[in-house]
């Protein structure tokens, strides 16, 4: 496949002529002879499309490019342009992720509620934390399950999905969908949980409780898991530091970086949650797949444990403090301010911000920060010097969900830009006219 | 034997072949799926992917070796359907025994492992050019160990007065366990343990699959093959994992029930070859399906250093337990 | 160890929640004419709890026009019918988040536990609320 036009240099999407050329014809491997393995966008290691290229010495990875915006859908823009009211908006960010489905939502609607001053009742605080933390446990056992699954394990993937599926049904239960549960509103929650409901929940935390061990057998202490896993993908502390990492990839390095621990919204304060890595399980943090399935497990423990707690001390109350929707529209339209809201998803920390127009029903910015985002720069170290097998392990260790992170920033020339949907259509038309050539 | 009742043979021998094969594969899907707590596919899904691959179309990339990629698929096949035919079945010799031995099957064993690979270098795909690297390093490494097995059993065997050495047919004919002293009993379990991990590593299964990585580099060695040529790899796996089992029942487990039921004759030979095809079904499960479910796949340095050090080390003292055996039993 | 898993697992029922067939028939139409004639059965759908979020259900008689339900739907689900003062939903388009449902000050609109909506045209009768 050979080009005949020269390519737009500035194309930022589009890769060199002569990358293609490189990827397609497969050059012969001579002795120390560095060819480029590409990863994706479509691939079976990786869940969601993002475009790893790696340069390969045999086995030796030497180097890796990382391109990303497969993804994008334009969220914040179909948010803040299309006129959409904040309520709305609330079901957008819900769907920004399929797995952290609650996490946008929660940092959403803080952070309109700070923006607008909006008071949440303690009861509905409560009931965020529960379901939050009803979806760490959901969203980590995913995540070991594919692990295992990038690993060659389908049997450990088989069994945690399997388990997982009570957490679902409780989720169900309580909300009404398996995914997107729609809790939050701003103000507080849309749905009680009733004390009829709580022998379910505290069934379903017996049932974890009693599988946490057999799971922590399963994948800590099992040799081949260990083989593949141990050594591969360190991450050090201080790049950790350096490069931002939030969630269990810095946990796993043994940084205490936990949002409920540093700076506590919601109930957490009630809670005293403490950042948790691999010193909790008693071993010497040292980064790799390793402690990050080790922190990861140790965190469904202390979900259960959260979840226990306030179940227990639930406060009584209502559960909204807009329970009329007309009231809380009227409110929002004349808000003004700005906001910021912040939530510890299962990844890690994700950050919404708004800024609010008294007389506007959408907001006049919405930028959404998603913890993939300040983990994907730790990919770099993370590859260096491994092997082409441990690509799909350490491409998944950081729990990499690309859908929340896709956002189109361009800098060009050293000075920030924006695209606007008319340049976005303009780019769409361009490449277009170029494929079809 | 005339030629022309050889050759009848043979075509039963193969056609049997490849629908016992066949069959067993469904059979290790559907005890696999059970064990991860699944249903799985129907035990006929071998046949229908083999049929639905068959009228795929076949597609040759622009940048592969044509002819190298097209004839390796058939030279996988032929060497599978070859290696029956040197193999003993239940109660019978192997068919063409006499034109070839316990080597030439070791050799026939290792050609489609050498075809695949070289499909997968001449397929013009960064991918397969990795899983072809892989499949040869593997290659490499387990041969050793096998051959130690082969060459123990057989001298051992040879040493007890079983004429010709290395023929497969009389190794299935006499069982070395009730033969040797308590030395030589440890020396075999530990040339048996070797066999069974050499299976899975020859017929590529988890853990050693690491030429196909499925997660890894998208199918590896195969990730160009389509159509036809993909429908015979995958009839010459499933032959191979027969012929495998086979290998380690003529070797280590010859015994027959038709003597301890009291039958003989043409009854006898029937309880007999439905016993082997049970033997090699058991072999299968331990070797194959509970290994594939139970283990992550390992890197192919860790394989490469496993079978170098620990599995040639094993397979080697079970030699040396053997020998020492003789020399103590006289 | 994980061989225990396995074995324990093998001899236990699969924990799959089965299709409707256990594989797939030859022929799905084939199929459903000897469901109906009872010469085969169908495994049925795991049940939904109560409060499930499905297919909107429409009080037509209790709604009064006030088109709070169309401010609040994200996906532009609800479309006003001004000669009538009453609405008619297009269940193609809904995410199912039921804020409609809570929006409505008459109680108008319900979530119903239907979730069985594959159908093979965006209008089809199955798929529009009025």
């Amino acid at each position: 496949m050979k080009e005949k036009r020269a390519q737009d240099p500035e194309d930022p999407v589009l890769p060199a002529v002569e990358e293609r050329e490189v990827l397609l014809t497969g050059p012969e491997v001579g002795p120390g002879e560095v060819f480029s393995v590409p990863i994706g966008p479509i691939h079976p290691a990786l869940k969601e499309p993002i475009r790893l290229t790696f340069q390969v010495q045999g086995e030796r990875i030497v180097g890796v490019q990382i391109r990303t915006g497969f993804a994008h859908r334009g969220i914040e823009f179909m948010g803040m342009r299309q006129g959409r009211n904040l309520i709305q908006i609330l079901y957008l960010s819900e769907r920004i992720c399929g797995i952290c489905s609650i996490s946008h939502p929660i940092a959403f609607t803080q952070a309109v509620e700070r923006a607008a001053g909006i008071e949440v009742p303690p009861r509905a605080q409560y009931i965020r934390v529960i379901i939050s933390e009803l979806e760490r446990i959901h969203s980590h056992l995913l995540w070991a399950g594919v692990a295992a699954h990038e690993l060659g394990f389908d049997t450990l993937l088989h069994l945690t999905w399997r388990v997982r599926e009570k957490v679902l049904d409780i989720l169900e239960e309580l909300s009404g969908n398996r995914i997107n549960y729609a809790i939050p509103i701003f103000g507080g929650v849309r749905r009680d949980i009733t004390p009829d409901q709580y022998p379910k929940v505290r069934e379903a935390l017996r049932y974890y409780r009693g599988l946490f061990d057999e799971l922590l057998d399963a994948f800590l202490r099992d040799p081949t898991v260990e083989a593949r896993t141990r050594g591969v993908g360190i991450l050090e502390p201080k790049e950790a530091e350096e490069l931002c990492a939030v969630g269990p990839t810095a946990r796993a390095s043994g940084l205490r970086k936990d949002v409920r621990q540093d700076r506590p919204y919601l109930a957490y304060s009630d809670f005293e949650v403490k950042a948790i890595t691999p010193e909790d399980y008693g071993l010497t943090p040292v980064g790799d797949v390793y402690d990050k399935i080790v922190v990861r497990l140790l965190e469904v423990g202390q979900s259960i444990e959260i979840i226990e707690k306030a179940l227990e001390g639930m406060p009584e109350g209502e559960i909204t403090s807009f329970p009329k929707i007309p009231a809380l529209l009227a409110h929002l339209k004349k808000a003004e301010g700005e906001g910021l809201g912040w939530h510890e998803a299962p990844r890690g920390e994700v950050i919404h911000y708004v800024r609010l127009v008294s007389g506007e029903e959408s907001p006049l910015v919405w930028k959404v920060k998603a913890p993939t985002y300040s983990n994907l720069l730790s990919w770099y170290p993370m590859f260096e010097g491994q092997e082409v097998a441990d690509i799909p392990i350490i491409a998944a260790c950081i729990d990499p969900c690309i859908c929340c992170m896709d956002r189109v920033y361009l800098v060009r020339n050293g000075k920030e830009e924006t695209w606007t949907k008319e340049g976005l259509l303009r780019l769409s038309w361009e490449k277009t006219r170029r494929m079809r050539r | 034997m005339s030629g022309w009742a050889i050759f009848g043979q043979a075509v039963l021998a193969v056609v049997g072949g490849v629908i016992v094969g066949l069959f067993y594969r469904g059979l290790d899907r559907k005890i696999a799926a059970h064990m991860q707590a699944r249903i799985g596919p129907p035990l006929r899904q071998p046949f229908l992917d083999l049929g639905k691959l068959l009228v795929k179309e076949t597609v040759i990339p622009r940048t592969a070796v044509a002819w190298v990629f097209s004839a390796m698929p058939f030279l996988a096949v032929l060497a599978s359907f070859t290696a029956l035919l040197y193999l003993p079945i239940g109660p019978f010799r192997p068919i063409l025994e006499g034109y070839g031995d316990a080597i030439l099957v070791l050799y026939l064993l290792a050609v489609p492992a050498l075809a695949m690979a070289l499909g997968g270098f001449a397929s013009g795909s960064p991918l397969g050019v990795v899983g072809a690297q892989r499949e040869l390093v593997m290659l490499v490494s387990y041969e050793f160990p096998l051959a130690v097995v082969l060459v123990a059993v057989a001298w051992r065997l040879s040493t007890l007065g079983i004429a010709p050495a290395f023929s497969l047919g009389a190794m299935a004919q006499h069982s070395l366990w009730a033969a040797v002293g308590p030395l030589g009993l440890i020396g075999l379990v530990l040339l048996l343990g070797s066999l069974l991990v050499v299976t899975p590593a020859e017929l590529a299964k988890i853990p050693f699959d690491i030429p196909e990585a499925e997660t890894e580099i998208a199918g590896g060695l195969m990730v160009e093959y389509s159509g036809t040529y993909l429908a015979l790899f995958y009839l010459a796996d499933a032959v191979r994992t027969v012929v495998m089992a086979g290998l380690a029942v003529a070797l280590f487990i010859p015994y027959g029930i038709a003597g301890a039921l009291g039958l003989s004759g043409a009854a006898g030979d029937a309880v007999d070859l439905i016993f082997w095809l049970f033997k090699v079904f058991m072999v299968m499960v331990a070797a194959v399906t509970t290994v594939r479910v139970g283990m992550a796949r390992l890197k192919v340095d860790q394989i490469a250093r496993g079978f170098w050090l620990r599995i040639t080390a094993v397979a080697l003292s079970g030699l040396l337990l053997l020998a020492l055996d003789k020399v103590v039993m006289g | 160890m994980i061989l225990k898993t396995l074995l324990s697992q093998l001899l236990s029922r699969p924990a799959t929640n089965q299709f409707p067939a256990k594989y797939m028939p030859r022929s799905i139409t084939g199929f459903l004419t000897k469901v109906q004639e009872g010469r085969a059965k169908i495994h049925p759908p795991v049940p939904v709890p109560p409060k499930f979020r499905g297919k909107l259900g429409y009080d037509r008689e209790k709604c009064i026009g006030c088109q709070l339900c169309i401010r609040v739907c994200p996906a532009k689900v609800i479309e006003f019918l001004p000669e009538v003062k009453k609405i008619r939903i297009h269940v193609a388009r809904c995410t199912f988040c039921a804020q409609c449902v809570d929006a409505c000050p008459v109680d108008a609109l319900s979530a119903t536990p239907d979730f069985l909506l594959a159908d093979t045209g965006r209008n089809s009768p199955n798929l529009v609320v009025e």
